[in-house]
């Protein structure tokens, strides 16, 4: 059942319970023009997660959560400032992530940030390259780059403000990803679909971040790999690994 | 749909003998009515080209075609309302409406147009109309799909309300309810739709006006006892034959009376019972309270209270909402609670 | 025993087909229900269908990469005995099990 989190930006999220084999809540956080509901219900993650205890949100801007117009209200550390809300309302002191595009950008910026309330990341979809290369950042969605289709396609979605969006678009662009400095002491995993252009790099990065594993999963592009069974697979398997598998990191 | 010819066989009056299923034998009924009145239609949600979503209608549309076994849009309040139109211009309508809780949104048609549009036309438009209505719970379905609208129903002047408990009750008490001439809610037990039972099957039309026998609002003495009657009807009838046979371990001998028709009750058949065995437990799924064991338990008491050795039990639902799958069991009846009542008749 | 085709249900948001991406059951397999069936690709989204049933895998109507329009036969299960849409049979015990135990009134 979807909840609100009364405040500026009313967030709509919603938490499920585990097993005590897994203490430890997962938080999955979705993409660009997506939402809770789309990223991880429809595409069968609740099944894959089963005794997982997990919180999932719709991000500003997006689902059933609060839409503000302004460019500011989208800078990846206000998108953090929201998570720790929730997390902070939820009495969760720390959590895994499972992220997918942008949401695997705020897990990087949530780790790094706030390195006390995130145990291990899995990083979906995702990559070093600047994913609005060659985007009309005037008028997101109106030109032929690879983030002009994506916002293009996203902005027609029923319930979606192109409003919105197109301010999240700009807020996201203006703080460009960089791969220094990283997220010491966190755990990350990457898995991208083998014709995910927005995860060019990806191997690269899990090197230079010491993760434990780039995993390209076979014919999915980047709106296919969501739904992936390999990429399930992984992730569980990950974040269910016994804490000593981490401790030479 | 097949049959078992297992058992076939001919009875009195050349009437077939054939072992079928409740789900087969209102399928016959069906079938029977269609053939012998070219004025019936049967009609409702997927009873056409699906053939029901409980298969109570296979077969039906591709016998009769399209003009007389058809689908319906989701809308039970258009359903009832369509029939009603129908029966005004001469037909004899057999409406299905899915499932109980889908009954709701209907109620306006039925209790505002099909039982009172004889009264209200002082008897120049009868409503020849039967309402066939999946009902009961049983078989662990979700929210809307296990009440038990007996009362509701009971309670509107113009209706006649039934409920069979077995494959040959279902096969004449349908064919009884649409050769009336008065609108008939057919409550049909979904828990018992598998249950499979020889079946006395019509031989002509000549002999079927009074349909075995019965008049319509007759009960049947199921299982015949001594100790104390249980009143039941559906699928709990079932359920309190169960009850009987444990009973009898223990050297209690319960009698089981299958009211059938709970508009109009037997009343004479139901006194005579209570006033043999002198004790009465009612059984139903529905919840307690204004549930139709209250006016069960009135009607023994206004005719047989001197007879009566202790006071008429009720073993019901509980006053909630029917609850979901997993917690049907336990909101159901069960056979200790109806044991418990009957001791309780005979501790008092 | 009965066969079962479940059909590609409708995906919401005006979509009238979907790709299929991967089958996650193949024929002569046990799948229960809820358990994943096949991923589907639409143009807005990917999706992972969850089996409506439980029984065996008969036929797979498209292959992977195929097309399929909503209402078009995905796939064939051989089920146990059906209730109907919604439901299951009732099984009954042999031999109920009760508690209470009764004495006879004296006469």
């Amino acid at each position: 059942m979807y909840r609100i989190l009364p405040a500026d930006v009313p967030l709509r999220y919603t938490t499920a319970p585990g097993s005590a084999r897994h203490p430890v809540p997962v938080l999955l956080l979705h993409g660009f023009g997506s939402s809770h509901e789309s990223n991880w219900v429809r595409t069968g993650w609740g099944r894959a997660l089963e005794g997982f205890p997990t919180v999932g949100l719709d991000l500003r801007g997006h689902g059933n959560s609060g839409k503000p117009h302004t460019d500011e209200a989208y800078t990846p550390s206000v998108f953090v400032t929201d998570i720790v809300l929730l997390l902070d309302a939820l009495g969760i002191e720390r959590v895994d992530i499972i992220g997918y595009s942008m949401g695997s950008r705020l897990a990087w910026e949530l780790a790094l940030a706030r390195p006390d309330r995130v145990r291990r990341a899995v990083l979906g979809g995702f990559g070093p390259v600047n994913a609005f290369a060659g985007a009309d950042l005037d008028r997101p969605g109106t030109d032929q780059s690879p983030f002009g289709q994506v916002h293009r396609a996203a902005a027609a979605l029923p319930g979606n403000d192109p409003a919105a969006l197109a301010a999240c678009t700009r807020g996201q662009a203006a703080h460009p990803f960089t791969a220094v400095p990283a997220p010491a002491g966190t755990p990350l995993l990457f898995v991208a679909g083998e014709r995910d252009g927005l995860a060019d790099g990806m191997e690269r990065l899990a090197q230079d971040t010491g993760a434990a594993g780039a995993l390209r999963v076979a014919r999915r592009d980047h709106r296919t790999t969501v739904s992936a069974q390999a990429f399930k697979k992984s992730a569980v398997e990950f974040l269910a690994r016994a804490p000593a598998a981490f401790s030479a990191v | 749909m097949t049959e078992a010819l297992v058992g076939e066989g001919r009875g009195a009056n050349g009437a077939a003998l054939v072992e079928m299923t409740m789900q087969q034998a209102i399928n016959r009924a069906l079938d029977t009515a269609l053939r012998e009145d070219p004025a019936t239609l049967v009609f409702g949600e997927d009873v056409g080209r699906l053939g029901g979503v409980f298969r109570v209608t296979d077969g039906l549309q591709a016998a009769y075609g399209q003009n007389r076994v058809f689908d319906t849009p989701l809308a039970e309040s258009g359903i009832v309302g369509l029939a009603v139109g129908l029966a005004m211009n001469g037909w004899r309508p057999i409406p299905e409406l899915q499932f109980d809780g889908f009954a709701y949104p209907a109620v306006d048609q039925i209790v505002n147009q099909m039982a009172r549009m004889h009264y209200r036309s002082r008897g120049a438009a009868s409503m020849p109309i039967t309402v066939r209505l999946p009902s009961f719970g049983g078989i662990q379905a979700p929210e809307h799909h296990g009440e038990s609208l007996e009362a509701l129903f009971a309670h509107v002047p113009g209706l006649k309300v039934v409920a069979p408990s077995d494959p040959n009750d279902a096969y004449r008490l349908l064919l009884q309810s649409i050769r009336s001439d008065d609108p008939v809610i057919y409550m049909e037990p979904k828990a018992r739709y598998w249950d499979r039972r020889q079946v006395v099957l019509d031989g002509a039309r000549a002999q079927a006006a009074d349909t075995g026998g019965d008049p319509i609002g007759a009960s049947r003495i199921a299982r015949p006892g001594r100790h104390a009657t249980l009143v039941a009807w559906g699928a709990m009838v079932h359920r309190c034959l169960r009850v009987a046979e444990l009973a009898a371990e223990d050297g209690v001998d319960l009698e089981v009376l299958d009211l059938r028709w709970l508009k109009p009750i037997d009343t004479d058949g139901l006194a005579a019972s209570v006033s043999r065995t002198r004790r009465a437990v009612v059984v139903h799924e529905a919840p307690l309270t204004a549930g139709l064991g209250a006016e069960v338990s009135s009607l023994i008491t206004e005719r047989v209270f001197c007879d009566l050795a202790a006071p008429v039990q009720r073993v019901t639902g509980f006053d909630v909402p029917y609850p979901a799958g997993p917690l049907e069991p336990q909101y159901l009846p069960t056979i200790d609670r109806i044991l418990l009542a009957v001791q309780r008749t005979l501790e008092f | 025993m009965a066969e079962q085709t479940f059909t590609l249900p409708d995906l919401g948001e005006g979509l009238v087909e979907a790709t299929v991406l991967e089958w996650l059951a193949e024929p002569g397999e046990r799948i229960e229900r809820n358990q994943p069936l096949v991923e589907l690709e639409t143009t807005k989204s990917a999706v992972e269908i969850p089996s409506p049933h439980s029984g065996v895998i008969v036929r797979l109507h498209a292959e992977e990469g195929a097309v399929v329009q909503v209402g078009a036969a995905l796939v064939t299960f051989e089920t146990e005995q059906a209730a109907g849409i919604v439901g299951t049979v009732p099984r009954e015990e042999e031999r109920p099990s009760r508690r209470v135990r009764l004495r006879p009134p004296a006469e």
